[in-house]
């Protein structure tokens, strides 16, 4: 992992293959394929081999592949990862069934939950029980096991999860099941909740160590079927996985630990964002990205991605929390709204004009696609809007249908009683809207304000909406980094390798003995460095955090401890760092109420050389003018279109500075800035916009 | 944003009212987050409602259960009349849980606070959230006057000017068990007020608005004509059901409902049910109406956001001194036991009408709750809450859900984390086969837990369990669900199913939670359905084979 020589990114997603290749200098290529459905790797290996022939790097000079992939997320939408099975304690086979019976719409008579993964008659009862001290009350018998096992093998079963009750205190039964079905079955597929999520909740480590299960199978499959195909076009190198909380990690983790590449592609923005932030030492930073079924937005404090342990794969309903399966593993905390361009404007029952969040997808796609769809899309209004050249998308690649965005948004113009400007630009605002309401929420619920962020906007739709969305967020400052549309391979390139273990052990804060915490510590850290050796990195950080919370409570802060906080004998300064973390969310502390810790977290990252990446230049340096032309460009704050310089992002002048309005065109995506802003052009090709002078009142349009 | 001609179009309405949802949310989850009761965070008992300077409700958050229906709008009214807007001052905090202005009983405390701009009255943030404890005889039917049931705080200032009643707050903490959580909660409801107060004042200074009385007349009216549109679709006529409860000491409780359908409204009447008893199982008529409009609603207009407006069409009636109308100070503490059997004489009477729509009885109505305190090894006082479901009604075109809390909206914790705090061990909570009424569509299963008392000391159970005689019922011959049964070391006696009694260590109790009732006859249920059923345990060989006529079981 030295961070030296050519380094290659590719982030597989649902319609294109992204890839990115950086050289020692820093310069990045970018390329894109069309994704191959049924065969990624094929997909994969053309994608790389374009590159690498069209920059003239052998492929075997390149020194590691860094992969991002939407496998695991869509084998748990689509079902299709093993037949699965469970091995679970007595009493307890319906867990994953049950789950935690709340009812996640409140109205909805005809509400639908998540099948488990693993149907009940493969849901199979052990006798053996751990108490929550994490004593063995009964042992597994290994016969009992294996009897059950078999069962299951001769009924089509292709994988295993052992799920045991209080299995976080003590892992030792969930062991010695593993070994017997391991040394009577060695190519069945097995995972044990302690190892996969070894945190208190049974219901949410039994459906993390189910789905681990039910993806092994088909990631073993997958990355050996990457790995032979790479090394048969000459990729000889190592290859790592984007993790969902923005790490690398090796193989290994994949193969045994898939689960946690649940949320891989949509993490590498953020990593990308991140390292943004580092750069310019921006400390609050707010990533957005809006593509054409969804905008997800994260907060970056400090230079770091928040996180999340409370993800949920494969929701019956997309944007409906709590109608997916839980996932107890790291993730990068996006909030995801259903706001995409290609997200469909409707009318309500109340008259309400609505966005999203059904999406008309990439096909048919909006109507302006002419590809027969005939709703009216966040992409059809941006189209009448100005904001789209119908013969510039995708770099002139796809030429826009005007008359049929015209004709959709036509229709539903005439059911608001609004005219189709108006209509076009309330689809605007609307999906603006959605968007600024849940970024709002999601930065007020970590105790910041939107104000003081800098938006980071990419994906196709990102920089035609970050402007809008800026503004009613009164976000002073918007960065558009190159190649919008390749940002996550781009993250890739520089992600850390970086990892997080956790093990609950609750315990009342008086009764702590910073002896057995250290213990913990120690444990947690060796299995740091284990992975951490399987990169070959020998220089590495850890920090440790605990969830924590007042007796009695039922949501746990997490807390970040000062490195000191366990080495001592003195608890003062973990009490200390709850209290301010509570203060921080909550606004005021308790006074006289016991505190517990439930869960110990500690994550390990590499140091890396911190390289400074840039896209290669695009364009011949012919010296012709940056300025493409001019068009009527709709402005709301202004009361209507208003002619706009429309510039080629390729031919801008580093330092150039540009007054708004403006448009500013790249190939996969529009830059639009209003009249109230400035736009100023970086060396390396970002584009920083800042708000000048705004209306008297300082007040954004609506 | 333009109202033009004092009409709002419909770009500016959807923007402004989902960010004022938003802004309730907020509050919602700052509630959540730092509440000490189980039952706001495992219940979501809890609702945060934004409300014009006249006190008309705007916003209300997402989530929550139907207690709270529109009760909040009504506590308001009541805080307006004891205390007119020209006698807050800004940093005021209102508070009451009389069960007359509010949702029904004592440990349900709504709290009020004004909004100002620039010293002028623009708005109110309130909540209603249920407390850890109230003091008085608590998780139990046993009383015979609301008494017995606690602190009652009528109308009061728990702040003036941001100043706490010092008063008021020491006499609640003298008055309830769990003082610190109780007081901890009062401050959680304070807290999300105060984000709401901020984040409103945002909205306002955002949009250039003075107040935002305006926008709950255009939000209201949007809501109402929905909901009579929908109303109308119905044909006009008038609509009949009864059912009998448990109810207590082998005195069943009757419920019965006459509902008139008129062109666009809905005349809900509970003339003929039970006249009101000496056990706290009456419903006030703010709980009563807020679960008659609640199932109405789910049935006619799933869809509109939380809003007063959707019930202005439909009046709902109780004779007074029955139980849905007591007068004071009748015992209500467990009301829920009466008032969540409303959803299903109405989906009853409502059957005919909209087959296609309603549901069959739930066997998790009502809330089954289960509740273990004591002392553990170490003399520590522990509690152990069960907020466990039996399963939900079948669908027209699906079957029930298992385990699904209706018409409330339970969420069950972790077993684990009951174990890692209370000296109790759970040995079983597993679906329950055959449980589901059968049917074309099965109900949902109930479940069944089993723990046992591994203190030194005895304990005290409390329980609040029916339908041990009233199952389910089915709906167009769709079979009952399976009834509730409760075994204390393998007995049926020697405790009380609403009330406390005392457990001893190493005592098991097994808690076998209802069925939801089947709907359309069980030999219609598609062939292949009754084989998963079959094959997934969920149905026996016998029953598979004599009630669903499965030839080849």
């Amino acid at each position: 992992m030295s961070g030296e020589g050519f380094e290659a990114a590719v982030d597989v997603g649902g319609t294109f293959t992204d890839v990115a290749l950086s050289r020692p200098d820093g310069h990045v290529a970018i390329h894109k394929v069309l994704t191959d459905a049924r065969q990624p790797t094929r997909g994969i290996v053309r994608g790389l081999s374009e590159l690498c022939d069209a920059a003239g790097v052998p492929p075997r000079s390149i020194a590691r592949i860094i992969h991002g992939t939407t496998l695991v997320t869509n084998a748990l939408i689509e079902r299709k990862g093993a037949p699965t099975g469970m091995l679970t304690t007595a009493g307890f086979r319906d867990v994953v069934e049950i789950g935690n019976e709340v009812r996640y719409n409140t109205f909805d008579l005809g509400l639908k939950r998540p099948e488990p993964l693993s149907p009940r008659w493969a849901r199979r009862p052990i006798r053996e029980r751990t108490d929550a001290d994490g004593r063995v009350v009964t042992p597994v018998v290994p016969e009992e096991i294996i009897a059950e096992t078999r069962r299951l093998v001769a009924r089509g079963i292709q994988a295993v999860a052992v799920c045991f009750f209080n299995s976080y205190a003590n892992p030792d039964n969930e062991m010695a099941a593993v070994r017997a079905v391991q040394a009577a079955f060695p190519a069945l597929g097995v995972s044990a909740s302690s190892d996969v999520a070894p945190e208190i909740r049974e219901y949410e480590r039994f459906s993390t160590c189910v789905a681990n299960a039910y993806v092994l199978p088909l990631a073993a499959h997958y990355l050996r079927e990457l790995a032979e195909s790479l090394a048969a076009a000459g990729f000889m190198c190592p290859v790592y996985l984007v993790l969902s909380d923005g790490g690398l990690a090796a193989v290994e983790v994949g193969l045994r630990h898939p689960v946690r590449l649940a949320e891989s592609g949509p993490a590498a923005g953020v990593v990308m964002s991140a390292d943004l932030a580092r750069k310019r030492d921006w400390r609050r930073v707010l990533s957005f990205d809006m593509g054409g079924t969804t905008a997800k937005l994260a907060v970056v404090r400090d230079g770091l991605p928040t996180r999340t342990y409370q993800f949920e794969a494969a929701r019956v309903h997309r944007f409906q929390k709590g109608s997916g399966l839980p996932l107890r593993i790291p993730t990068v905390d996006l909030v995801e709204i259903g706001a995409g361009g290609g997200s469909i404007a409707w009318k309500d029952a109340m008259g309400l004009l609505k966005v999203g969040p059904e999406s008309a997808g990439a096909d048919p796609g909006p109507a302006c696609y002419g590809l027969g769809g005939d709703a009216p899309t966040v992409t059809d209004a941006d189209l009448l809007l100005g904001y789209l050249d119908p013969d510039f998308f995708l770099g002139g690649r796809m030429r826009l249908d005007r008359q049929a965005a015209e004709r959709a948004v036509g229709r539903l113009a005439d059911a608001l009683g609004l005219s189709p400007v108006a209509t076009a630009s309330g689809i605007h605002q609307v999906a603006n809207n959605n968007m600024a309401t849940a970024a709002r929420i999601h930065v007020a619920e970590q105790g910041l304000d939107p104000r003081a962020h800098t938006l980071v906007a990419f994906g196709g739709a990102g920089p035609v909406h970050a402007y809008g969305v800026a503004r009613l967020l009164r976000i002073p400052r918007v960065v558009y980094p190159r190649g919008a549309g390749v940002a996550s391979a781009v993250g890739m390139l520089v992600a850390e390798p970086t990892a997080e273990w956790a093990q609950s052990r609750p315990v009342l804060f008086d009764r702590l003995t910073m002896a057995a915490v250290r213990e913990i510590v120690a444990d947690l850290r060796r299995q740091a460095e284990a992975f951490m050796r399987g990169l070959g990195v020998t220089a590495f950080r850890v920090t440790l955090a605990a969830d924590m919370r007042y007796r009695g409570q039922g949501y746990e802060v997490t807390v970040s401890l000062p490195d000191d906080a366990v080495g001592g004998e003195d608890r003062e300064p973990m009490r200390q760092a709850f209290l301010a973390a509570y203060a921080r969310r909550f606004g005021r502390t308790l006074s006289n109420l016991p505190v517990e810790v439930l869960t110990w977290r500690l994550r390990a990252t590499a140091d890396r050389s911190a390289r400074s990446l840039s896209l290669d230049a695009k364009g011949p340096a012919d010296g012709r003018s940056a300025l493409k032309g001019t068009r009527p460009v709709f402005f709301a704050e202004v009361g209507g279109f208003v002619p706009t310089p429309v510039y080629d992002r390729y031919r801008l002048e580093p330092q150039a500075v540009l007054p708004g309005p403006a448009v500013i065109e790249e190939d996969e995506s529009t830059i639009v800035a209003g009249p109230d802003t400035a736009l100023r052009c970086e060396a390396d090709g970002t584009v920083i916009l800042t708000f000048g002078a705004p209306d008297e009142a300082g007040r954004p349009w609506n | 944003m333009a109202v033009s001609d004092g009409r709002w179009d419909p770009v500016a309405l959807e923007v402004i009212w989902n960010r004022l949802i938003a802004v309730a949310d907020e509050a919602a989850v700052t509630l959540v987050r730092s509440a000490f009761s189980p039952i706001v965070r495992e219940s979501n008992d809890f609702s945060c409602v934004l409300f014009d300077a006249q006190g008309r409700a705007v916003a209300e958050n997402t989530l929550g259960i139907p207690s709270f229906n529109a009760v909040i709008a009504r506590t308001m009214k009541h805080f307006l009349r004891a205390f007119p807007p020209e006698t807050w001052k800004p940093g005021d905090v209102g508070i009451t849980n009389d069960p007359w202005l509010g949702s029904g009983h004592l440990p349900d405390v709504t709290i009020v606070a004004p909004i100002y701009r620039d010293g002028r009255l623009v708005a109110w943030a309130g909540s209603v959230a249920h407390k850890s404890d109230i003091g008085g005889a608590v998780w139990s039917a046993d009383t015979h006057e609301l008494y017995e049931e606690g602190f009652r705080i009528p109308p009061m200032k728990l702040f003036e000017a941001g100043q706490p009643n010092e008063v008021l707050l020491e006499l609640l903490q003298a008055n309830v068990r769990l003082p610190e959580e109780v007081v901890g909660d009062v401050m959680a409801q304070v807290g999300a007020g105060e984000v709401a107060g901020q984040r409103l004042l945002e909205v306002l200074e955002d949009h250039g608005w003075a107040t935002l009385d305006p926008l709950a007349e255009a939000i209201q009216d949007r809501a109402e004509a929905v909901m009579r549109a929908a109303i109308r679709s119905l044909p006009d006529g008038v609509y009949r059901d009864a059912l009998e409860t448990d109810g207590v000491d082998g005195e069943p409780i009757r419920l019965a409902v006459t509902i008139t359908v008129r062109d666009d409204e809905m005349t809900v009447d509970y003339a003929g049910s039970s006249p009101q008893i000496r056990w706290g199982l009456n419903n006030t008529l703010t709980y009563t109406d807020a679960y008659t409009c609640y199932p109405i609603k789910c049935l006619l207009d799933p869809t509109t956001p939380r809003n007063e407006g959707s019930y202005r069409p439909i009046h709902v009636l109780a004779p007074t001194g029955s139980i849905l109308n007591p007068t004071f100070p009748a015992p209500v503490h467990a009301r829920q036991l009466v008032g969540h059997y409303l959803a299903a004489v109405i989906y009853g009477a409502l059957a005919p009408v909209v087959p296609d729509r309603v549901i069959a009885d739930s066997g998790s109505t009502p809330n089954l709750r289960c509740l273990i305190s004591g002392q553990d090894r170490e003399a520590r006082k522990f509690t152990a809450i069960f907020f466990l479901n039996g399963g939900m009604g079948a669908r027209a075109d699906q079957d029930g859900l298992s385990c699904a809390s209706f018409p409330s909206n339970t969420t069950a914790g972790s077993m684990e984390v009951i174990e890692a705090g209370a000296p109790v061990r759970v040995w079983r909570r597993e679906l329950r086969p055959d449980s589901g009424g059968a049917g074309t569509f099965r109900g949902g299963l109930g479940q069944e837990l089993e723990i046992e008392l591994v203190t030194p000391s005895p304990a005290t159970l409390s329980l609040f369990v029916d339908r041990i005689h009233h199952p389910a019922r089915g709906l167009f011959g769709g079979l009952a669900g399976a009834p509730s049964a409760v075994l204390l070391n393998g007995r049926t006696e020697g405790f009380a199913l609403k009330g406390r009694s005392l457990i001893r260590p190493g005592d098991r109790l097994v808690i076998r939670y209802p069925g939801g009732g089947g709907y359309g006859p069980p030999e219609q249920r598609a062939r292949d359905a009754v084989r998963a059923d079959l094959e997934n345990e969920r149905v026996s060989p016998e029953a598979a084979r004599t009630v669903y006529r499965l030839e080849d079981a």
